[in-house]
């Protein structure tokens, strides 16, 4: 028999437990969803070096503005949605003051290279095409085919319909397709 | 990656995986312990979400404060019912007392002035433009009589 298992908290009990001042539930919270939230905003071609960064500043965010977080969407889509927001602002100050390359270089030195170029080739494709689409199609196209959330999350997480997230979403898989091709 | 992929076209679908081992790569590189140090470090620093400090509040503090709201809100509504009265005082046609004292003459003259000209008649004659005197009533004819007699005299 073995050791009965733990009850894992809730996202809602855990936001009510750092509203009440548990500092420990927010660590908790970065823990579950940093990484998911990191390949979000890494999709979308941010650059390696500013993603630590992006993370925080999202969290940061989100963590501010829990008390207008009403649960109607859940936690994760809900931060996915600000850290759209974070890095529509942050491409704002990089167009201000530098060019910074979007979607650098990424090389697993183990594989066989000819594979590894290829699709290093085609991932980059992708990149330039993502960066492409209008904001809402990138991120409901990312939210979609890489989160793995369904339209009506997508929909409470944006702010939109769900007949809009449908909408976004197959104009995204059109014009991506035509680009990758 | 989501299983949303399968309804992709192949291609699209491959890019995307492909795009996606790249993104996984980077965000590995994402310590979430010490994002939440910092993050915490900064809410510490910048403040905390605005409910928690509210409800953080002493319960003194927050009667105090209810009060306050429910007076300036009492002090709201006797103002704004103080002003009304006044208000439809001053919608009252003041010149009207005025126009009544003038007589016949002063009265043309400042419709005159003010470009608008019209004849004073003492007694309330029905205008009958096109009609004849056989389209009077007894009462209205009895009326143009009298109009006409005080003229002459």
């Amino acid at each position: 028999m073995g050791a009965p298992a733990l009850a894992v908290p809730a996202d809602g009990d855990l936001i009510a437990r750092y509203l009440a001042g548990e500092e420990h539930a927010a660590t908790e919270l970065v823990r579950r969803h940093a990484t998911a939230l990191a390949r979000f905003i890494a999709a979308q071609g941010a650059p390696e070096e500013e993603l630590d960064d992006l993370t925080q500043e999202t969290f940061f965010k989100a963590f501010r503005a829990l008390a207008t977080y009403r649960g109607g969407a859940a936690f994760r889509t809900w931060l996915l949605a600000i850290g759209g927001n974070v890095l529509k602002d942050r491409r704002r100050q990089w167009q201000r003051t530098r060019v910074v390359a979007l979607t650098p270089e990424l090389r697993d030195p183990s594989g066989d290279p000819g594979q590894q170029v290829e699709a290093g080739w085609v991932a980059e494709r992708l990149s330039e095409g993502i960066g492409k689409l209008a904001r809402l199609q990138r991120e409901v196209f990312l939210m979609r085919a890489q989160q793995g959330l369904d339209y009506a999350e997508i929909a409470q997480g944006l702010g939109i319909t769900e007949g809009a997230a449908r909408v976004h979403y197959h104009h995204a898989v059109k014009r991506l397709k035509a680009w990758v091709a | 990656m989501g299983r949303m992929t399968d309804e992709l076209p192949p291609d699209l679908r491959a890019a995307l995986q492909a795009l996606d081992a790249q993104a996984t790569a980077r965000a590995a590189r994402v310590d979430p312990d010490a994002v939440a140090a910092r993050v915490l470090e900064r809410l510490r620093r910048e403040g905390r979400p605005r409910l928690w400090r509210v409800l953080a509040m002493p319960p003194v503090v927050l009667r105090i404060a209810a009060a306050v709201v429910v007076l300036a809100a009492g002090v709201a509504v006797v103002s704004v019912m103080r002003e009304r009265p006044q208000q439809s005082a001053m919608r009252l046609p003041m010149a009207i007392p005025a126009v009544d004292s003038l007589d016949a003459g002063q009265l043309e003259a400042v419709l005159e002035a003010a470009g608008e000209v019209r004849p004073v008649v003492d007694t309330a004659v029905p205008l009958v433009s096109s009609a004849s005197l056989d389209d009077l009533s007894e009462q209205q004819l009895q009326m143009l009589l009298a109009s006409l007699k005080g003229g002459e005299g």
